[in-house]
């Protein structure tokens, strides 16, 4: 089959690859009808998580059609539409029962790597490199999906795979980062990053009821969708965050504040001028200015999620304001299986939509074209989806 | 600058795509973050690890002390001391094995999965594009590594 693999720092290729098969009683094949890049293939194709190789599939936002399953899946059936989570749960052990299937125990079948960084292991990811279980892609023609009772999702006939493709993992990530907020009623929120999951974030605080949200990056485009969902909006590169959000919030600073940008935040300034060459001498491996602004900007009490992906170390963490305003700061790769049904149902009743983030849907031989407008967010590409089966 | 803070890899090796530049990654955050903490704290070199490789699993204990225990864990049992705790708050049971050894933790691990799941999740067979001469030999220990854990 056809399949899009990295295949050096920040070179993919369309390549034939051998089909894949089942390898587990539990598992499924899926023929792949939409894969959608997402800003978490940006840090693995600049080459910043050593355990990427070349040859790898990436990809890990997708729908398709179940074609095969194994003799121990119960719950799903050939034939079937399926939206497959980016995060891999195995459903049964402590952290899936309790409903955090991103710290899932036994999807990541090679933990060593983030056993040594983390103290533990989280769960597997499709196409993320060998950290996190090394499982093959959703570029390509057709992928394994593990556990596929729990990882696969029935599409209602009404969501069409425009929006059914983010329900994998750009919506699920938005909504957990307004839970994990937890966001009420009459909060004030602040989002930075306007990618799909930024946006996702901004579209379920207010549907959570957020009075307002304040809604930060610098592109255009990406600002004004934004605002379309009912955001204000702040363009870092013209105001100062920090003062505008003091001004727009009577002072306080936001309630709750959302990190949606990741380990390669862009900014203004000396701090980061400081990241930029501290991250090339490999010191620190993250860039983090977003997130100091964010733990600097939030009220007294009030809590930080961040859903932007940290590989390991952010120099120059504001740990005084954390624990002066006595903030709570939670994160978390998508707890999707959470979230993925509720989302659905809602899509298919009318009352979410995604697709506008598919700004450019492409042919799976356009995967490397793909990603070069998505990574320089040229062309006002927010999500460029591949069709495999077209 | 060679070492940093004992996180970053040698500049050089962040291309190095694959085996070698994961693995000294891997190694030198573990090794030059403690040799960077000993230095500035001017300590002695850190105790020995405990020898005991633990694993919570869901299963209550009764089910893995009778007759009907997974075969793994009497062969487990047979071969090293063995510990089975119950694990606080109802969770299941602790399985302590006394061992050093990468290809006992990966069967710990592997009777973990089984207890859990039914199954031990298998990655190799996978499709994969064109892979380096170093991927090819690389990528089968670099998974067995991270399949044990280094210590
Ligand atoms: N937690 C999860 O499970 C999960 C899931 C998906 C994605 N992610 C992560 O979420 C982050 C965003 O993903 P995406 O797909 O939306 O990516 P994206 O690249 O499309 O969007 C990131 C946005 O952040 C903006 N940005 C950069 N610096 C900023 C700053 N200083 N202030 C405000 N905005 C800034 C960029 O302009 C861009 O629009 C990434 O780190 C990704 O890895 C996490
Ligand atoms: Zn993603
Ligand atoms: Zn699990």
């Amino acid at each position: 089959m056809r399949a899009l693999c990295w295949s050096g720092v920040n070179e993919v290729s369309v390549q034939e690859v051998p089909d894949p098969r089942l390898l587990n009683r539990q598992d499924a094949l899926v023929k792949v009808t939409a894969s959608s890049v997402c800003g978490s293939d940006l840090h693995l194709l600049d080459g910043y998580v050593p355990t990427m190789m070349a040859g790898d599939v990436i990809g890990h936002e997708f729908v398709g059609e179940i074609i095969e399953i194994g003799p121990d899946v119960r719950e799903r059936r050939v034939g079937e539409r399926v939206t497959v989570c980016s995060i891999i749960g195995c459903g049964r052990c402590h952290y899936c029962a309790a409903q955090l299937y991103s710290l899932c125990d036994n999807s990541n079948p090679d933990p060593g790597f983030l056993e040594k960084m983390n103290g533990h292991a989280s769960a597997g990811i499709f196409g993320y490199s060998h950290a996190l279980g090394g499982f093959a892609g959703s570029h390509a023609e057709y992928v394994r999906v593990p556990f596929a009772d729990v990882n696969a999702f029935p599409v209602p006939d009404e969501v069409a795979d425009a929006s059914a493709v983010f329900a994998s993992d750009a919506v699920p990530t938005g909504w957990m980062g307004a839970d994990l907020a937890e966001v009420r009623p009459g909060d004030v929120v602040a989002v930075w990053g306007c990618g799909g999951v930024g946006q996702m974030a901004t579209m379920a605080a207010i549907q959570m009821g957020a009075e307002q949200v304040i809604a930060i990056d610098r592109f255009p485009e990406r600002l004004a969708m934004a605002e379309r969902l009912g955001a204000t909006t702040l363009d870092y590169e013209q105001t100062d965050v920090l003062d505008a959000l003091k001004e727009l919030t009577g002072g306080r600073g936001p309630d709750k504040c959302i990190e949606a940008v990741g380990m390669e935040g862009h900014g203004t300034g000396a701090q980061y001028a400081y990241d930029r060459a501290k991250q090339a001498l490999r010191l620190q491996t993250d860039r983090g200015l977003p997130l100091r602004q964010a733990v600097h900007a939030c009220r007294k009490g009030g809590i930080v999620a961040v859903l932007g992906v940290y590989l390991g170390l952010v120099d120059k963490f504001p740990m005084g304001a954390l624990m002066n305003k006595g903030l709570t700061m939670r994160g978390a790769q998508q707890h999707g299986h959470r979230y993925i049904p509720m989302i659905l149902k809602r899509m298919a009743r009318g009352e979410l939509d995604a697709s506008h983030l598919l700004t450019h849907p492409m042919s799976l031989e356009d995967g490397p074209k793909g990603y070069e407008l998505f990574k320089h967010k040229r062309d006002g590409c927010v999500r460029a989806v591949f069709q495999p089966a077209v | 600058m060679r070492r940093t803070n004992g996180f970053g890899q040698p500049r050089g090796m962040r291309r190095t795509k694959g085996l070698i530049g994961a693995v000294v990654a891997g190694v030198a955050l573990g090794a030059g973050a403690a040799a960077a903490t000993r230095a500035l704290a001017g300590r002695p070199p850190r105790p020995r690890p405990s020898g005991w490789y633990a694993v919570t699993v869901t299963t209550a204990p009764a089910a893995l002390t009778g007759a009907e225990r997974p075969d793994l864990l009497a062969w487990l049992a047979e071969h090293h001391e063995v510990r089975i705790t119950p694990a606080p708050g109802g969770r299941g049971s602790q399985i302590a094995v006394r061992t050093d050894d990468g290809e006992i933790r990966e069967r710990v691990r592997a009777l973990k999965q089984l207890l859990e799941t039914g199954e031990v999740l298998r990655v190799d067979g996978q499709p994969e594009g064109h892979r380096t001469p170093l991927g090819q030999v690389g990528l089968p220990t670099m998974r067995q590594l991270m399949r044990r854990g280094a210590r």
